[in-house]
């Protein structure tokens, strides 16, 4: 497919892709009012239905954390350019995830942002990613903020 | 070495995140000019009786071959549908349930459901979770992809989540062997020109989705098919559904489904892969009736790209591309 059909496919599916949350279960489990920002490296990028996850090992103090982030399913992410290799093991990768409600290592992945610097949007029902949201998360960013609620806190 | 899509990232970086986002309670809606159903002409005492009078309506049917039996090849996805607005009285996940509508059994126990939606934010669980299959009618509405493959004496309709088929036999009368209801039930149809009738019994409890309410083991259907088009090169293949249930509704219910064209997900290449939940899905219930998802290294864990039961095997990964690995204890990744 010629680079130019390629845009135009994507900006037509775009806007097509208006939603298709995968019904197979519940998100009660994430923590949809809270927005966190870590970065590490990428384990692996399981793009599996019914959702694909992105498991990520994060750094902190010292000690090195299996993060398990669950995505949106397949066909919704190839319509939004995402694919099987998006991400690949080794990759760094910089995301903004809704956590589960239990404090374990986990969560519904909002963005993320490559190596290169594009963002992406893997996002389902667990942790919507609106456009506005992520402008707003460029800002805070810059800040040095890694959570919604501390950035909102100082604003 | 895998190839990096990095032209596909490029392109498409600027383009993704002007996607909406929101979520849809009817899954995909938007597309084209608003559904509309059109309800049966008259009250039928039963499915059956419905099916009967379009079958005499139709003069027992066009009998096609297979150079004119209508071709509806290709991906479809689903494209929005009106049966919500049958039980909540506006749009969206605002409205309050509709009473009279469903039986009192059944709309009590809708009315919680509604509830767990508009006050906690989610139904709390969804029986697909724990791999119950989708059935019908909620076959009708489930995102991911369809086909319809359209023979002269049978026509199937497929859904990748989970791999689903739904078989529609042309021309011919219900059996039950079995004994029992199954998830798709026993569908019987005709072709009226190149509308598809079709007649659904036979089935098991099911839902229309996790929001919708719940159907009964005596759930049944009238549907009729057509692919429409619009001005705009729009392509839509809309269902008129009237849906009988004496457990569950007072009178019969109507809705219109849609499909449209995956045009982008073929254009990218997509092709249907097999996959099932049993692997896949880490999702699961918690005593307190919420939903909660294991991680990786926990118990009950399931790693869809681990190996096979004989590890010791060279070449029984599931993730050969990459060879990945994930903790196979928590504690791997705790030390």
């Amino acid at each position: 497919m010629s680079k130019r059909r390629l845009l135009h496919a994507a900006a037509v599916c775009a806007l097509l892709a208006a939603a298709q949350a995968s019904a197979h279960h519940s998100f009660t489990h994430f923590d949809r009012d809270t927005e966190l920002v870590k970065t590490g490296t990428v384990v692996r990028w399981a793009f599996n239905n019914p959702h694909a996850y992105l498991y990520v090992n994060v750094e902190e103090n010292g000690e090195v954390t299996l993060w398990s982030l669950e995505a949106s399913s397949p066909t919704t992410l190839i319509e939004r350019g995402i694919t099987g290799s998006t991400f690949e093991p080794g990759d760094t990768v910089t995301f903004m995830f809704c956590p589960l409600r239990d404090g374990r290592p986990g969560g519904a992945i909002g963005w993320a942002r490559l190596e290169d610097g594009t963002f992406v949007n893997p996002s389902e029902a667990g942790c919507w990613l609106r456009e506005e949201t992520l402008e707003r998360w460029k800002v805070w960013l810059e800040r040095g903020f890694k959570s919604n609620l501390e950035a909102q806190a100082a604003e | 070495m895998p190839l990096r899509d990095t032209r596909g990232r490029m392109l498409f970086a600027a383009v993704i995140l002007a996607a909406p986002t929101m979520a849809s309670a009817q899954f995909g809606d938007g597309y084209g000019p608003p559904l509309v159903p059109e309800p049966p002409p008259m009250e039928f005492e039963s499915s059956e009786a419905h099916y009967r009078y379009l079958l005499e309506k139709a003069n027992g049917g066009t009998k096609h071959t297979i150079e004119t039996v209508p071709r509806w090849d290709g991906l479809w996805q689903t494209a929005g549908n009106t049966v919500m607005s049958n039980f909540v009285d506006a749009p969206g996940f605002t409205g309050k349930v509709r009473e009279g509508v469903l039986t009192p059994e059944y709309e009590a126990a809708y009315k919680e459901r509604w509830r767990e939606q508009t006050e906690l934010g989610q139904v709390q669980y969804d029986r697909l979770s724990h791999c119950e299959p989708q059935g019908y009618p909620r076959f009708l509405l489930e995102p991911y992809t369809h086909e319809f493959i359209n023979l002269p004496h049978q026509v199937y309709q497929i859904n990748d989540f989970a791999n689903s088929i739904r078989r529609i036999y042309i021309d011919q009368e219900h059996k039950n062997i079995f004994g029992t209801h199954s998830w798709y039930g026993d569908t019987i149809g005709f072709w009226d020109g190149d509308k598809l009738i079709t007649h659904t019994v036979d089935l098991l409890p099911a839902d229309f989705t996790r929001w919708a309410p719940m159907t009964s083991n005596q759930f049944e259907s009238v549907e009729i098919w057509e692919l429409k088009k619009y001005p705009g090169g729009i392509e839509r293949l809309e269902v008129q559904v009237t849906f009988y249930d004496k457990y569950a509704f007072v009178k019969p219910i109507h809705a219109v489904y849609a499909f449209r064209r995956a045009t982008a997900l073929e254009e990218a290449g997509y092709r249907v892969q097999h996959w099932e939940c049993e692997l896949t899905s880490n999702v699961y219930l918690e005593a307190d009736g919420s939903t909660n998802m294991r991680l990786p290294g926990e118990e009950g864990f399931k790693d869809a790209r681990g190996t096979t039961m004989f590890p010791h095997l060279p070449g029984q990964s599931r993730d050969p591309i990459y060879n990945t690995t994930l903790p196979t204890d928590r504690r791997d990744n705790d030390e």
